[in-house]
């Protein structure tokens, strides 16, 4: 065994948080748009929904430091209040697809038989429809807007949660105290509430990291096709598709908030790529 | 081969029932269509008119059957907007959609395979390591935006490229420059991936007894990294191609809107626009079984990489 292991546990992950630095860059990015959030109304230098008709489309310079979009709108006022929408969708999208993936996969793993049977196919046929395509339009069925888009989102994107949880109930299914609990009478309810669904949680919270990455980008995605927050949202994606109409003079009004997503989305990726390295070492050096 | 080709063929037949059953009923359960198309001011009286005449009144499992039979005969409905047949709508958009996707997976492959060979033979170099940042920073990239910023660079900056468009056959010069910024923009961003997995598997590979027994005969290095070791690595990179295929039409869609490629995403993205809901439910049951297909072609491939692999 590897001489780390003689130091207490939290000393031989802290060291190796710091050996993995990348992991740190992302835990630093993802701190930033979290204070970002909640600040702000105090970083942002102007109103993020404020029209200026003084100021159309003015290039970055000192007075904005993004520049200003078609309709005088300070964009890097509206990319800190993005942070928001960003952290509120992502949130939202992986906690519905943790809850649908949780009862689906714990209910197939723990009961078994055609109950597993049945869910699995699902899933299995529910991998085969392209998520986007599917929020797509299940987003389009509902008639768009914030809250629609996040809950098309998560109502296609559980089949990975449903598929680990399952395979962690399965294993925990058979443990000791999950039999000692039904020695004593426990119903089933019961033991997957409290012996087996707190024990497989761990995981769960490092695939929500890694699930965040995909939440945001088909979040952003369906924004810019218009059906996730409307204007005069400061949503990046919304963003995006405002200032599609302007590549050619202003460069700057959907550059910076791609730039704002791709740089959340890497922190998280950052983060999630280090979280499941520490988890299970074998991949360590791997991908 | 026939017959492990047929029975793939059968087994692919509750798939794709399941499939159809899935799309319908989450529409289905999700929104009210013929409301949507009138918006909330139009009287019910007139909504419940338009919802008989299209047969939206029925219970949702009678649309169903209704809907499968006919779809089993190759009619998947009309257009609410248009009055066009879906099937008719689709077909020209199909092969425009396989162009795109199909270019931007060879484009996938020609920039990953090389580069993980090389982040391979020389791991945990600054190559290596830069390829591993290189590739999270392409996976975290959104593809509508990439698609913009080469609009930005290449098409109005440099003005070198067409911007938007499916001009001619892909073989004319025109044809090829019109295809560079969409394929590109699809293909691009998993190369990362596969470049890190062609990485990780051919390491594996290039530890194993007959890479040695290769180099022992003398073989020259480059026959034994392409011919021995890749062949073999190649196994890992089809699964991934066939477990990306989703994503890869998920792509296209993005792509194709901002592109104005005429393909069934875009199709799509219009229809969806327009609350027309038998063209969105034939294209997404359409998508689908395209994924269903090319996975089954994925599977077929197995055997033609590696001659062990036998269907029986």
């Amino acid at each position: 065994m590897r001489p780390a292991l003689l130091a207490s546990p939290t000393v031989w992950t802290l060291r190796r948080l710091w050996r993995n630095r990348l992991m740190l860059v992302g835990a630093v990015l993802v701190l930033a748009v979290a204070v970002a959030a909640l600040l702000a109304g105090h970083l942002a230098p102007y109103d993020p929904i404020a029209l200026d008709i003084e100021a159309l489309l003015t290039p970055p310079g000192a007075k904005h430091l993004f520049g200003t979009d078609e309709l005088g709108r300070d964009i890097f006022s509206r990319v800190i209040y993005g942070t928001r929408f960003a952290l509120l969708i992502g949130v939202a999208v992986v906690l519905i697809e943790a809850v649908i993936g949780i009862v689906f996969g714990a209910c197939a793993a723990y009961f078994g038989g055609w109950l597993d049977t049945l869910l699995m196919r699902l899933v299995d046929i529910m991998l085969a429809i392209p998520t986007l395509v599917l929020a797509l339009a299940i987003a389009g069925v509902l008639g768009g807007g914030l809250g629609n888009m996040i809950l098309a989102i998560g109502i296609t994107g559980w089949r990975e949660f449903a598929r680990l949880i399952r395979g962690q109930v399965l294993v925990i299914r058979t443990s000791t105290y999950v039999e000692a609990a039904r020695a004593m009478g426990a119903g089933d309810a019961r033991i997957l509430g409290h012996h087996i669904l707190p024990n497989a949680l761990g995981t769960v919270v490092v695939y929500t990291s890694l699930e965040m990455p995909a939440a945001l980008l088909w979040a952003a995605s369906l924004s810019f096709l218009g059906l996730g927050a409307q204007p005069p949202t400061p949503e990046w994606g919304a963003m995006i598709a405002e200032g599609r109409g302007f590549v050619g003079q202003a460069w700057w009004v959907s550059t910076f908030p791609g730039l704002a997503i791709m740089t959340t989305v890497l922190g998280f990726n950052f983060l999630g790529d280090g979280l499941r390295d520490l988890l299970d070492p074998r991949t360590a050096r791997g991908l | 081969m026939t017959r492990y080709v047929l029975h793939r063929l059968l087994a692919l037949i509750p798939v794709v029932i399941g499939v159809t059953l899935v799309v319908f009923s989450l529409l289905h359960l999700t929104g009210d269509p013929v409301r949507l198309l009138f918006g909330l001011t139009v009287p019910e009286e007139i909504v419940q008119q338009r919802r008989e005449e299209l047969g939206f009144d029925r219970p949702v499992a009678v649309q169903y059957l209704r809907w499968l039979g006919r779809a089993v005969r190759g009619d998947l409905g009309m257009s609410i907007t248009t009055g066009d047949h879906v099937v008719a709508m689709i077909r020209p958009r199909i092969g425009a959609t396989l162009e795109l996707t199909v270019l931007a997976l060879l484009v996938t492959l020609a920039v990953s395979l090389p580069a993980g060979v090389i982040s391979a033979v020389r791991r945990n170099t600054a190559v290596d390591n830069l390829s591993r940042v290189a590739a999270l920073f392409w996976v975290s990239m959104p593809t509508f935006w990439l698609g913009l910023l080469f609009i930005m660079v290449f098409g109005v900056w440099l003005g070198v490229l067409p911007i938007s468009g499916r001009a001619g056959d892909v073989w004319t010069l025109e044809g090829l420059r019109s295809r560079v910024l969409p394929v590109l923009t699809l293909g691009l961003p998993p190369a990362a991936l596969f470049t890190r997995l062609t990485r990780s598997s051919m390491l594996e590979i290039i530890g194993e007894e007959y890479i040695r027994t290769a180099r022992s005969k003398g073989l020259a290095e480059r026959v034994v990294v392409v011919r021995h070791a890749l062949r073999n690595a190649l196994i890992p990179i089809l699964t991934l191609i066939g477990l990306r295929l989703p994503w890869l039409f998920g792509g296209a869609v993005i792509t194709e809107t901002v592109f104005a490629w005429p393909g069934m995403g875009r199709l799509l993205v219009d229809a969806v626009m327009k609350r027309d809901y038998p063209v969105v439910q034939g294209i997404v049951v359409a998508m689908a079984l395209l994924v269903v297909a090319s996975s089954l072609l994925v599977d077929l491939l197995y055997a033609v990489v590696d001659p062990r692999i036998r269907y029986e």
